[in-house]
Order: structure tokens, then C-alpha cells, then sequence
């Protein structure tokens, strides 16, 4: 081997390995790919909103008008509930007892006016007797006096003992009044969405972070769609929505506007988080849907887009429309 | 005259090696130096670029680099998806946030958010496990260099490796349980810490309680849209900053530029193995031509033109010119080579190749120029005196 060969072959290969590694090690990484096609609006110029899928009635939490242990519970997650019908039964056995106690007073009470009618009577047949009497001088004035007074006095307590027959009777449909409220019912027809109280656990009343039972009414679902208040100005109330299932675009359904609630609110439905951390305003526009469209629960989210004016390819027209004002502007 | 020059040059090997060496060794430091730089300067950009479905990053119109996360509100991701020429716009999360090892030790950690649904801007590359396995409760996915090294268990053996985080294994992040459900492999960033991928939501329990959370909104653009004309949109419509892809990688690239002293230490490094280079392989030239200046005399005499001369000397300089820079170059490769799994940054673009090439010509350049006006200047008569 000579060295006149020898360098100048190494240095060939020294280039082509260097060329080969500036061509080899640039090659781009992979792009990780989307698990799944993210929704895409299919309007030119719209309003992107995250909506949450909630009851016509919206979703009603049940309280309970008072206190106390449950019984038992009348639904399971899921049933049809007319209106009126029992959902759940709170510990009723010290309200029973009272009511036999009521029961008992209104007995005696009613005993009692047998009783004062009974010396009514008495008093009044004896009265009658003197008042009969027509020779004045075989009757004293005093004895005539004393018995025409004990039949006032009898009549008297007979009024007394039959208010009191009236008192025991209020007292008696009071009890029973509060023996119908621990029966708490649905105030609406609707399904049952939630139950989170069962036998033995205490209900209190108030408002509760968590419900006792959620019920609606499911037979028309609304989207409740948050619009930041710094787009809200571009809402249109009469413009296309389209909402788009969330894992899945393929599943979308046109939107038609329930109606807007006027009032802005701060923002704080849409993460499901309860110290959700976001300090803006939103202005909630609610659309209805066909409901068999979707396979879609109460509660869940959907990517919303609403239709909206372009306001940025027409500057001309803006700048006609200024001109249009006058020269003031 | 060709055969002449060659055999002048060759005819002794310690010098003629000595010149090649010298050439060999400007060229290795011209190639090899500049190719750790690009490594380190990509390295700081290398999370823009494994994103790569997402055509433009919108983000606070003061964040200055990749690193520098200034978190938006929430409701600005529905700001820019309600922009027109927006095919989709998705969150993201990216931060740091410490975690917590089985034997109790903590390392920080970048924690990636990807969109809930969607997992867009995930890893670019799954060794074990699927991305779609992120929709598991508590999952993570952590980047296979992070797993063998920084957050691997303690090896049983004192001072042994460490034993790398499998799939199943657990950690702890802000004191919420995290189980790894993938490895991922990713480019190493510039601070090299452990990536952790997981869900947008997660990360934002995994985080420290802030009001605003949200560090990138990725936004695709509806096909044929005009990528600048959609930045400037976004940038008027919402009064953040949007960068396409390219744009933000160049930010990124100019804030290292201009605020770390990498670029000036290796300019150092370079100039001084041009400096270094060009010094032993002109005057190792130099001394060649000298001491054959007897030869150079003698064909002088016998009427050689001094075109002919200059050719000799042209051809020699090119020669060693070329077998040092193909031996530094291939020597710089090998490096790269051997360094491929270490956390040795090398990045070896074919730019660099001519950047090499450029800078070994101006060393041959330098030295023939010097041998040349020697050889010029030389009177025959030098032959016979002495």
C-alpha cells in the first residue's frame, strides 16, 4: 500500500460518508397524526362556541321540603316520572305518631262536647221546668235564676268544647299535612338523571352542590352554547348553526335558536370543573335539535359554530359606509 | 510537469502527511464545531418542529421563544376557532412541572397538554404503547430518554444504571398519580428535561392553580388558505401573536441567537481552527515550497514559464486541499456517528459541507498565494549560488 493512494482514497471516502450523513440525518421528523378529525366549521365566517347538552326544562335539582333521614326511594336512574309522582319518602314514623296523637285529642275533644251537651241538656230540661212552672209563688226567684244561669253556663262550655273538637280537627290536618311533605314528587314529567341519595342518608334542605335527584324532561334536548362576550356583538340571531359531536365529526346536526338569555354570565359550565379558573363573560344562546340525529347524552359537550357575518373581507363596504355618513367622520 | 509537481509533493511522506494533516485538522474543527452548534441551536426549536400537524401557533403577543409560556384565557381558543379561514383550532399546554420518583426524589419535567379529543400535537413517534391509550384516567406518556435516565428508578446496585420507567409504572406529578401508558420518542430539547405527554384537561389538575392556563392555541388552516393572510387575520381579530410554524421556529432560533452566549463561544471555536488550520497548513506549505525552491530554480532555468509554476503549485495546494477536507469532513461524520446516541448535539446539514469546503479553499488559497509570489520572485540563478 502507498501512501500517494492510500490518503487520497480515505479522503473519497471521508466526503461520501459525510455526504451521505448530511442527506441521511436531515430526513423531517413523523407528524403524529389526529386520533380524531377535529370539527371543522363549514360556514365562511362564524362564531365558535363550546355548548353543553341540557334538558328542555333544563336540569332540575329536587329538594326536599324538609329535612330528615330517606326511607326509601320511589325511581331508579332513568325511569319516566309523571308529574306529581312520588320520588323519594323521607322518615315519617315521629310525624305518624303525632298524628295518632292528634287522632286521640280530636276523640276527646269530640267526647267532650258529648259530655257538655249532655249537662246542657240537663241544665236546660231542669231550666224548662221552672220556666214551666206558671204559679211564680211555688218556685223561688233565686232557684228560677240559678237554674236559667247553669243552663247558659252548660251552653257556653258546649261552644267551648265544640271550637276545641274544630282546633283538634286543624291540628289533626296539619300533622297530615306535614306527613304529605315527606313524600317529595316530581314536579314535572320527565326522566330521572341522576339519583344521589339513597335509604338511610340524611336530605337536608337548601341548595346543594350536589343534588338529591336530577330530573328532565328529555323528550327535546337544548345545546346551551357559551359565545365570549367579545364576540357577541357578531351573534346573529337568525343565522345557521351547526353543532358537531365531540371524538366523532361525522355526527353533526343543524341547530335551530330556542332562545338567548339576555343576560351575560360569567363563564364556568363548560369544563365540568367546580373551580373552574376563567374570568370572562359569556352570553348563552340555547338551540333546540332533533334528538334522534345524535347518539347524545344530557351533559355533554359539543364544538358549536354559528354562522356569522365577514367582517373582515368587507373593509370597502366599511369605509362606503363611512363615507356614506358625512363628512364628519 | 503535472508528474513533476506530484512527485515534488509526495516525494517526501512526513511533509507531505504533515500538510494534510494540518488541512485535516482545520477541516474536522470547521465541520465538527459548527455541526454541535446547529445541533444545540435546532435543539431549541426541536418541540416547534416535532408538532407538525398544526400550521400556526397562536400564542401572547409578548412570548419571545418556545420556553417562555405566557398563558391565555381559555375562551381565546374559541376566539380564534371563530376566525374565518380556520379548519380547526386546538389547545395546548406546555410547562413545567415537577415530578415525583418512587425513591422520592424530584425532577422537573415539561409537561405537554394535548386537545382532550383529538390528542393533536402528540409525540411524533410511539415505541410502546398508542397514543389513543392517553383516554385512560391518569395516563401519561413519557419520551424514551426521560424514561431511561432522568426519571428511571434507582438501579439496585449503587452508582448502576438506572433502571428505565415501563409501561404501568407510576408517578406523581404536583401529587397526582400519573401512570405511563406509552413511550414516545421525541427530539431532545434544548434543556433536555423529561416530556411528559398527556391530556389538556390532566394537565391542567396536574398544574398549579393559575387563572389562565392555556399556552398555545395549534390552528390548521382551511385548504388554500394564505397562511399570512390568516396570521395577520388572528393577530387583528384577537390581539395575540400567531407565527406559522416556520415563523415561530425563527423566533425561537433568534432569541438564543441574541440572548445566549452560544452563537460567540462557537464562532470562537471556529474562527480558531480556521486561524489554527490556515497558520500550520500555510506555513507547512510554505516551508514545502522553500525548501523546493532549489527544483522550482532549476525548472526556471530551463525555461519553464512561470504560468506553468503556478499551475505545479495550484495543483499541489488543491491536492492536499482536497484529501484534508475529505478526511476532516469524514472524520466529522464518524463523530457524529459515534456520538448518535448520546446527548451530544450534532446536526450535519449539507450547507455545512460547503461552509467546510469554503473555508479549507481560502486556507489552500492563503498558502498558494504565499508559494506562488515566492516562486515568482525567484531568480534561476539561485541554483548555482552556494
Amino acid at each position: 500500500m502507498q501512501i500517494k493512494y492510500t490518503l487520497p482514497l480515505l479522503a473519497v471516502a471521508g466526503f461520501l460518508f459525510a455526504t451521505y450523513t448530511a442527506i441521511n440525518s436531515n430526513n423531517p421528523t413523523p407528524i403524529a397524526e389526529a386520533i380524531t378529525e377535529p370539527a371543522s366549521a363549514p360556514f365562511k365566517a362564524f362564531i365558535a362556541g363550546a355548548g353543553i347538552i341540557e334538558a328542555q326544562s333544563r336540569n332540575i335539582a329536587i329538594g326536599t321540603p324538609l329535612p330528615g333521614i330517606v326511607k326509601a326511594i320511589a325511581v331508579k336512574v332513568g325511569d319516566q316520572v309523571k308529574a306529581d309522582a312520588p320520588l323519594f319518602y323521607l322518615d315519617d314514623l315521629d310525624t305518624l305518631a303525632t298524628l295518632a296523637i292528634k287522632r286521640a285529642d280530636l276523640t276527646k275533644a269530640k267526647a267532650d262536647v258529648t259530655i257538655a251537651k249532655a249537662t246542657f241538656n240537663d241544665a236546660k230540661s231542669l231550666s224548662d221546668l221552672a220556666e214551666a212552672v206558671t204559679d211564680r209563688r211555688a218556685i223561688s226567684a233565686e232557684e228560677l235564676l240559678k237554674r236559667r244561669n247553669a243552663m247558659l253556663i252548660t251552653k257556653a262550655r258546649l261552644e267551648s268544647a265544640l271550637a276545641l273538637v274544630q282546633q283538634a280537627e286543624a291540628n289533626l290536618a296539619d300533622t297530615e299535612t306535614t306527613l304529605s311533605r315527606l313524600i317529595v314528587r316530581a314536579p314535572v314529567e320527565g326522566e330521572v338523571l341522576q339519583v344521589n341519595i339513597r335509604p338511610g342518608e340524611f336530605a337536608p334542605t337548601g341548595f346543594l352542590n350536589t343534588p338529591l335527584l336530577l330530573l328532565g324532561d328529555l323528550n327535546q334536548l337544548h345545546v346551551r352554547v357559551d359565545i365570549d362576550e367579545n364576540d357577541a356583538w357578531r351573534f346573529d340571531k337568525n343565522s345557521k348553526a351547526i353543532a358537531f359531536l365531540r371524538g366523532n365529526r361525522s355526527f353533526k346536526v343543524d341547530l335551530s335558536l330556542a332562545y338567548v338569555e339576555p343576560y351575560v354570565v360569567p363563564k364556568k359550565s363548560l369544563t365540568g370543573d367546580s373551580n373552574e379558573r376563567v374570568d370572562t363573560r359569556v352570553l348563552q344562546a340555547l338551540y333546540r335539535f332533533d334528538r334522534k340525529q345524535l347518539p347524545i347524552y344530557v351533559g355533554q359537550q359539543m364544538d358549536v359554530f354559528i354562522e356569522a357575518r365577514d367582517y373582515s373581507t368587507n373593509k370597502d363596504s366599511e369605509n362606503s359606509q363611512n363615507d356614506a355618513k358625512g363628512p364628519s367622520s | 510537469m503535472n508528474h513533476i509537481a506530484l512527485k515534488m509533493l509526495m516525494g517526501d511522506t512526513g511533509k507531505y502527511i504533515g500538510i494534510v494533516m494540518g488541512l485535516t485538522f482545520a477541516s474536522l474543527i470547521m465541520t465538527q464545531q459548527p455541526a454541535i452548534f446547529l445541533g444545540i441551536m435546532s435543539r431549541t426549536y426541536s418541540f416547534i418542529a416535532d408538532v407538525g400537524l398544526p400550521d400556526i401557533w397562536v400564542m401572547d403577543s409578548k412570548v419571545q421563544f418556545v420556553d417562555d409560556i405566557k398563558p391565555l384565557q381559555d375562551t381565546e381558543l374559541y376566539r380564534v376557532r371563530g376566525i374565518s379561514g380556520v379548519e380547526w383550532a386546538m389547545p395546548m399546554y406546555k410547562g413545567l412541572l415537577k415530578a415525583r420518583l418512587t425513591d422520592g426524589t424530584f425532577q422537573t419535567c415539561n409537561v405537554v397538554g394535548l386537545d382532550d379529543a383529538t390528542l393533536i400535537g402528540g409525540p411524533p413517534m410511539m415505541l410502546e404503547g398508542k397514543l389513543d391509550d392517553l383516554r385512560r384516567s391518569d395516563s401519561v406518556i413519557v419520551d424514551i430518554d426521560g424514561a431511561r435516565d432522568k426519571l428511571g428508578k434507582p438501579s439496585p446496585i449503587p452508582g448502576g444504571k438506572a433502571i428505565p420507567l415501563k409501561i404501568g409504572d407510576n408517578l406523581e406529578l404536583n401529587d397526582r398519580r400519573a401512570i405511563v401508558v406509552g413511550i414516545a420518542k421525541v427530539t431532545r430539547t434544548f434543556q433536555s428535561q423529561p416530556v411528559i405527554y398527556t391530556t389538556y384537561s390532566r394537565a391542567k389538575s396536574y398544574a398549579p392553580k393559575e387563572r389562565k392556563l392555556l399556552s398555545f392555541v395549534l390552528v390548521k388552516a382551511k385548504k388554500g388558505q394564505d397562511l399570512a393572510e390568516l396570521t395577520r387575520s388572528i393577530r387583528e381579530k384577537t390581539g395575540l401573536a400567531a407565527y406559522t410554524q416556520t415563523e415561530f421556529i425563527t423566533l425561537t432560533y433568534e432569541y438564543f441567537m441574541h440572548n445566549t452566549g452560544i452563537p460567540i463561544n462557537f464562532g470562537i471555536s471556529v474562527l480558531l481552527g480556521f486561524i489554527v488550520g490556515a497558520a500550520i497548513a500555510g506555513q507547512t506549505f510554505y516551508n514545502f515550497t522553500l525548501e523546493n525552491l532549489r527544483q522550482f530554480g532549476v525548472l526556471k532555468a530551463m525555461g519553464t514559464s512561470n504560468w506553468t509554476l503556478l499551475r505545479m503549485i495550484l495543483l499541489q495546494a488543491v491536492l492536499v486541499g482536497s484529501i484534508g477536507y475529505g478526511l476532516g469532513v469524514g472524520l466529522t461524520a464518524l463523530f457524529g456517528f459515534a456520538m448518535r446516541h448520546t446527548i451530544l448535539a450534532f446536526k450535519f446539514p449539507w450547507q455545512l459541507l460547503l461552509f467546510s469546503g469554503a473555508g479549507v479553499s481560502l486556507i489552500c488559497i492563503f498558502a498558494a498565494i504565499i508559494s506562488i509570489l515566492k516562486v515568482i520572485r525567484l531568480e534561476p540563478a539561485i541554483v548555482f549560488k552556494g
